[in-house]
């Protein structure tokens, strides 16, 4: 990158294809293209691009402050326009990143949506005359690489207040003492 | 209550003091009624000394019908009166008919001296809950969606991960303990996570639909 053949505009250019390429995939046909304008090879475009992936990555995983980023870059000798364009690179794209490399993390359906019906049931194959209160739910739940699910639930009312109680107590946890101080001196 | 034939002379036999003397018949009713509201079935349950002299076959008969006959009669959500027709008409005297509707009344007077302890507080609520245990054995029959019977919750507090440093974000992990009731009464086990946020607007849903 630090080459003769390199300028401002084309680290921009490169910065954008990395970007594109950590959202979407990588494009070995781009290599092509770039290293023909260019008329160096492919294979110089490919190391120039992965480094700049990397560069962000892992910039964007450890969340470094600018300082530390300017402090990172330094020992490559680049100039120090080019050392800007980097890092406003960087800081312009690292929550993009990092909520990418999040959906790598492993992690469990996660709520999406709760839609809910209240019926009363008034007879059956098995038993009339009846009179049943039944809340039917449709729980929304979203995976961590997009794909969609509803399960369809069922409760009477004496669970469903119980389910209540145990939501509030679980929510009134997080107002504790003891978890404001975790969250107020981890971070 | 329509019955079939079959039932009608199980219950007939039932009927006949030659088979089925008053201690007898009073202990099969007994009996009877039991076996419908365990939770599993019990094969020994006509292993009573007071049928040890009766014919096995017959004891069996008599058992499927009278189980038939109440299950009818709840299902239809009989009266006295119609139960009563009912026996009259297959040979019941109005001693064993009473028998018969004193035990059936056990289950309902019961229910009403417990509606009695807890009228004083949040009546509505009460009278949901008893009429479900009212009618709770036989709400398990038929089709219906999962169930849920409870929740269980850890909350956490996420620091890092291979791929993200710095998150330090809470999170919630919810289960909800589900039961299948078309799957011969599995139970299994839903686990998603949430947001504190998420939470609070799952809750908010769930607090919409409580039906007082």
């Amino acid at each position: 990158l630090s080459g003769p053949e390199s300028q401002d505009h084309l680290v921009g250019e490169f910065g954008r294809i990395a970007v594109e390429f950590l959202r979407k995939g990588t494009n070995p046909k781009i290599y092509e293209g770039a290293a023909r304008k260019l008329s160096v090879d492919a294979e110089t475009v490919q190391h120039g691009v992965e480094g700049l992936m990397y560069l962000l990555t892992e910039s964007s995983k450890l969340m470094i402050s600018e300082v530390d980023f300017q402090d990172s870059v330094l020992v490559l000798g680049f100039t120090e326009e080019l050392n800007h364009l980097l890092q406003q690179l960087y800081l312009e794209n690292r929550k993009e990143i990092r909520h990418i490399l999040g959906e790598l993390t492993p992690s469990l359906p996660h709520y999406h949506n709760l839609e809910w019906r209240l019926d009363v049931q008034l007879a059956s194959r098995a038993l009339r005359q009846q009179v049943k209160p039944t809340v039917t739910m449709k729980l929304h739940l979203e995976e961590s690489g997009g794909d969609k699910s509803a399960k369809v639930l069922q409760t009477d009312p004496a669970t469903l207040m119980h389910l209540i109680q145990e939501l509030e107590k679980a929510l009134a946890e997080l107002k504790t003492t003891h978890c404001r101080r975790i969250l107020r001196n981890i971070k | 209550m329509e019955l079939s034939e079959s039932v009608q002379k199980g219950l007939q036999s039932l009927a006949d003091a030659t088979f089925f003397d008053m201690k007898t018949f009073s202990v099969f009713i007994e009996v009877a009624f039991r076996s419908l509201l365990s939770a599993h079935a019990d094969r020994s349950v006509l292993d009573q000394p007071e049928f040890k002299r009766l014919d096995q076959k017959l004891l069996k008969h008599c058992h499927t019908a009278a189980t038939t006959c109440i299950l009818e009669g709840v299902k239809q959500n009989a009266d006295k009166s119609t139960i009563s027709a009912c026996l009259e008409d297959v040979g019941f005297d109005a001693e064993r008919t009473e028998v018969f509707y004193t035990t059936y009344q056990v289950i309902t007077n019961l229910l009403c001296y417990s509606f009695k302890i807890h009228s004083r507080s949040q009546p509505q609520t009460v009278f949901f809950l008893i009429l479900i245990q009212y009618f709770g054995y036989r709400f398990s029959l038929g089709r219906c969606p999962p169930h849920i019977n409870d929740v269980s919750w850890r909350l956490e507090y996420c620091i890092k991960n291979g791929h993200v440093h710095k998150v330090n974000e809470p999170s919630y992990l919810i289960s909800l303990n589900v039961e299948n009731a078309n799957n011969g009464g599995s139970s299994e086990d839903l686990h998603f996570s949430c947001t504190m946020e998420q939470l609070q607007v799952a809750n908010m849903n769930l607090n919409g639909c409580i039906p007082f």
